[in-house]
C-alpha cells in the first residue's frame, strides 16, 4: 500500500496549520499512537499463533496487515513532522 | 406564591425609597454590587478557558482535596454561588462523586467567609470607590477586544470594579441614612432579637441570592452604627441559610444526585446555624478572645463579624465532616435514584447545560446510552443474546445454535428505546450549537450527533433484515440458512470489536483498530458475493431468493459501515492534536480497496462487489 494519499495528507495538514485550523503535532503525539499500534500488532501475532481454524488464522493475519501498515504510516509521519 | 414575588418586591422597594432618599443610594449600592458580582462570574468563565472546570474534575478524589478547592475557589471567585452552581452541573454530568460534591461546598462555606475579611478589613478602612472609576474605565476598553482571554479580564476587572463602587454607595448611604432615622431603635435584644434578625438574614439572601451582598450589607450598616453587633450576628447566621436558595433553585432542573447536593447544602447551613444560635454566647468569647489575639479592635465590630463568621462556618465543617458518611447515606435514603428507564434520556437535562465540559460528557455519555440501547435491539433483531455474543470465543458457531425466535417488536423496540434518545439528542446538540462554543467542542458535540445518525442508521437497516432473518434462520435451511447466519455472524463480529475498543483502557486504544474491521466488511461483502454466485451457478440458490438475499446483505453491511462509522467519530482522541494524527494515519476507502486488490486480483466479482456496496451504502 502506497504512502501517497498519506503525503497528501500531510501537505493538506500544513496548510490547515498555517492557516491556524488545525493543532499542531508534535513527535511525541505520534509516538504515543505508534505504540498503540504497536502493542495491537504484538497481540494480534499471539491471536495468530493461539489460534486453531484455519478461518480465524486468515481473518487474523488480514488484521496485522493493516496494524502493520498503520505503523508503517506513522513511522511516516514522525519523519514528516520532524 | 411566585407570582407575587416581584410586585411584592418592588412595592417594598419603592415605598422604601419614598419612605427615605438615601434607602436609594443604599438599593443602588446592592444593586451595583449585585451586577459586579455577574461580571466577575461571567468574565471568570470567558478567561478561565475551562481551567476551573478541569480543576474541578480533578481535585474531588478525596474529601481533604474537595474541601481545599471549594475554600480556594470560592475565595477566588467571591462567590459560593458560582461554585455551588458548577458543583451540581458536574454532577448531573456524572463528572464528580456526590462526596466530592459535598467536599466541595463545606469548602464553600468556609471560603465565602472571606469576603467578609474583604470588606471588613479593607473596603470599610479605604476609599475604594476611588479604585473602582479607574477599574471600570479600563475594564470597558478590555471588554471590547477580541481575544476571550482579554474580554474576560475585562469583565473580572469591571466586575471587581462594580464591587468596590456598589460597598461605596452602600456605605455612603447608611452614613446618611443614620442622620434621618435611627434603626438602632429597631434592634431587639435576647433570643427574640436572635430568631428575627436570622430570619431579617435569611429573607434577605433569599431575595438577592447572595449571602455575599447581605454580608456587605450588615458590615456596612454595623460600621455606621445602625444595627447592633448583636442583631448583626444574627443576621449573618441568616445569611448563611439564605444562601443555600441559590443551590436548591440549581437543583430544580438537575438529576436526582444534583438534587441530593442542594439537601446537603441545606441540612449543613441549617444545622451550622442552629449550633451557632444555641451557643452564641460561648462563640462570642471565642471571637473576643481571637480579636484580641490578632490585635482588632474592641470597638471594631466589623473585623469581629468577620471573625465570627469564619468561627462558626468552621465550627460547622469540624462537626459535620466526621459525619459525612451518615449525612452521605440519609441522602441516599432521602432522595432515591430513580428507576432506570431505559427510553428516557438519563444524562441530558438543564444543570449539564451551563458548562463545556459537562454538557460534552453528558452528551458522550447519552450517545453511549443510545448505543447501549441499539446494540440490544441489533442484536435481539438478528435473534442472538448480548451475553452469549460477548463471551463466546466460536461466534460462528454461537450464532448457528441460536435458531429460536426472539419475541420482538422491532418498530416499538425503535420508537421507544431509539428514536426518543435520538431526538433527545437533536435537540440538545442544536440547542447548545447556539452558543459560542470554543471550535474544537463545537466540532465533536456535531461529531457526538453524527455518531447518533450512523447508530440509528445501523438499527433501520436492521429492521429490514429481520423479517428474512426470522424467515430463515429459525431452522436449518440449508444454502439460504447459511448466507443469512454468515451475515448474523458479520454483524455480531463488529458488534463485539467495538465492544472490546471499549472495554480497552483509553490509554492503550485506538481508534485506527477499526480500520481493520473496515477492510474486513469490504472482505466479507466481496466473499458473500462470491458464495451467492457460486450458489447460483451450483443450482442450490434460486434467482429470486438470491436477489431478495443480495438486498438483505446490502442492509447488512450498510449497518456494519455505520456502526464502525460511529465507533470511530466517539473513539477518535479527544485531544485535537492525538485526533489530528489518527485522522492523518486512518486509511481512506480507496486505500483499503487498494489492500484488497493487491490480495485478491478478481476484476469481475471487484466490479460486482463495487454494485453491491453502492447500493447498501444508499440504503
Amino acid at each position: 500500500m502506497g504512502l501517497k494519499k498519506l503525503a497528501e495528507k500531510v501537505v493538506d495538514y500544513n496548510e490547515r496549520f498555517e492557516r491556524g485550523k488545525a493543532e499542531k503535532i508534535k513527535p511525541s503525539h505520534v509516538e504515543k499512537v505508534l505504540r498503540k499500534l504497536r502493542k495491537k500488532a504484538v497481540e494480534l501475532e499471539t491471536d495468530i499463533a493461539s489460534a486453531h481454524s484455519a478461518d480465524k488464522k486468515a481473518r487474523l493475519h488480514k488484521k496485522l496487515d493493516i496494524a502493520n501498515t498503520h505503523i508503517e504510516r506513522a513511522e511516516f509521519l514522525m519523519k514528516a513532522i520532524d | 406564591m411566585r407570582k407575587y414575588y416581584l410586585p411584592v418586591v418592588i412595592a417594598l422597594i419603592l415605598a422604601a425609597f419614598w419612605f427615605s432618599a438615601d434607602a436609594q443610594e443604599i438599593a443602588a449600592g446592592v444593586a451595583i454590587f449585585l451586577f459586579g458580582m455577574m461580571m466577575l462570574e461571567d468574565g471568570f468563565k470567558l478567561f478561565s478557558g475551562g481551567t476551573l472546570e478541569r480543576m474541578l474534575e480533578r481535585t474531588t478524589g478525596s474529601t481533604p482535596r474537595a474541601l481545599v478547592f471549594g475554600i480556594l475557589s470560592t475565595t477566588i471567585l467571591q462567590s459560593s454561588s458560582l461554585v455551588s452552581v458548577i458543583t451540581i452541573s458536574f454532577l448531573s454530568a456524572g463528572l464528580i462523586s456526590l462526596i466530592g460534591g459535598v467536599g466541595i461546598i463545606f469548602g464553600a462555606n468556609i471560603g465565602t467567609t472571606t469576603g467578609a475579611w474583604l470588606v471588613a478589613g479593607l473596603g470599610l478602612k479605604v476609599n475604594i470607590a476611588s479604585y473602582a472609576m479607574p477599574m471600570i474605565a479600563i475594564s470597558i476598553v478590555l471588554v471590547f477586544q477580541k481575544p476571550k482571554p482579554l474580554r474576560g479580564i475585562g469583565y473580572a476587572l469591571g466586575g471587581l470594579g462594580f464591587l468596590f463602587l456598589g460597598i461605596h454607595h452602600m456605605k455612603e448611604g447608611f452614613e446618611a441614612f443614620k442622620d434621618q432615622i435611627d434603626l438602632l431603635r429597631f434592634a431587639l435584644p435576647g433570643l427574640l432579637g436572635l430568631l428575627v434578625y436570622t430570619l431579617l438574614g435569611t429573607s434577605a439572601t433569599v431575595i438577592m441570592q447572595s449571602s455575599h451582598a447581605t454580608m456587605v450589607l450588615i458590615l456596612t450598616a454595623l460600621a455606621a452604627g445602625q444595627i447592633t453587633y448583636e442583631n448583626a450576628l444574627a443576621l449573618a447566621i441568616g445569611a448563611n441559610i439564605g444562601t443555600t436558595i441559590t443551590a436548591i433553585l440549581g437543583s430544580l432542573s438537575a438529576n436526582f444526585q444534583g438534587k441530593r447536593l442542594a439537601l446537603a447544602h441545606l441540612i449543613f447551613n441549617v444545622t451550622t446555624a442552629v449550633v451557632a444560635l444555641v451557643f452564641i454566647a460561648p462563640l462570642r468569647d471565642v471571637v473576643d478572645q481571637i480579636s484580641l489575639l490578632v490585635g482588632i479592635g474592641d470597638q471594631d465590630y466589623a473585623l469581629k463579624l468577620a471573625v465570627f463568621h469564619t468561627v462558626f462556618n468552621t465550627l460547622g465543617v469540624a462537626l459535620m465532616l466526621p459525619l459525612l458518611t451518615r449525612l452521605i447515606a440519609f441522602l441516599e435514603r432521602r432522595i432515591v435514584e430513580p428507576a432506570l428507564d431505559v427510553s428516557r434520556p438519563r444524562y441530558l437535562n438543564g444543570a449539564v447545560d451551563a458548562f463545556p465540559q459537562t454538557l460534552e460528557t453528558a452528551l458522550r455519555q447519552e450517545v453511549q446510552h443510545l448505543n447501549e440501547n441499539a446494540i440490544e435491539l441489533i442484536l435481539h433483531g438478528l435473534n442472538l443474546h448480548r451475553q452469549d455474543i460477548y463471551t463466546t470465543d466460536n461466534i460462528a458457531e454461537t450464532v448457528r445454535k441460536s435458531r429460536a425466535p426472539m419475541d420482538l417488536d422491532m418498530d416499538e423496540g425503535y420508537e421507544r428505546r431509539v428514536k426518543t434518545l435520538y431526538s433527545a439528542i437533536v435537540e440538545f446538540t442544536t440547542r447548545v450549537g447556539e452558543r459560542s462554543l470554543e471550535p474544537d467542542i463545537n466540532e465533536r458535540v456535531h461529531a457526538l450527533r453524527d455518531v447518533s445518525g450512523d447508530i440509528v442508521k445501523a438499527v433501520k437497516s436492521v429492521k429490514h433484515l429481520r423479517k428474512n432473518v426470522l424467515r430463515f434462520t429459525g431452522r436449518d435451511m440449508g444454502a439460504v440458512t447459511n448466507l443469512y447466519d454468515g451475515l448474523r455472524t458479520e454483524i455480531a463480529r463488529i458488534v463485539v470489536e467495538i465492544h472490546k475498543l471499549e472495554s480497552t483502557d483509553p490509554d492503550d486504544r485506538s481508534a485506527l483498530w477499526l480500520d481493520q474491521e473496515r477492510a474486513q466488511i469490504e472482505d466479507d461483502a466481496l466473499a458473500t458475493t462470491r458464495r451467492v454466485d457460486d450458489l447460483i451457478r451450483q443450482g442450490r440458490l434460486q434467482p429470486a431468493a438470491a436477489t431478495s438475499f443480495l438486498n438483505d446483505s446490502g442492509y447488512a453491511y450498510a449497518a456494519m459501515r455505520n456502526l464502525i462509522e460511529a465507533a470511530r467519530k466517539y473513539y477518535i482522541e479527544r485531544d485535537s492534536a492525538m485526533a489530528e494524527v489518527e485522522r492523518l494515519l486512518s486509511l481512506e476507502d480507496e486505500e483499503l480497496d487498494e489492500n484488497r486488490l493487491v490480495t485478491d486480483a478478481s476484476p469481475n466479482l471487484e466490479a460486482k462487489h463495487h454494485g453491491n456496496k453502492n447500493v447498501a451504502r444508499r440504503t
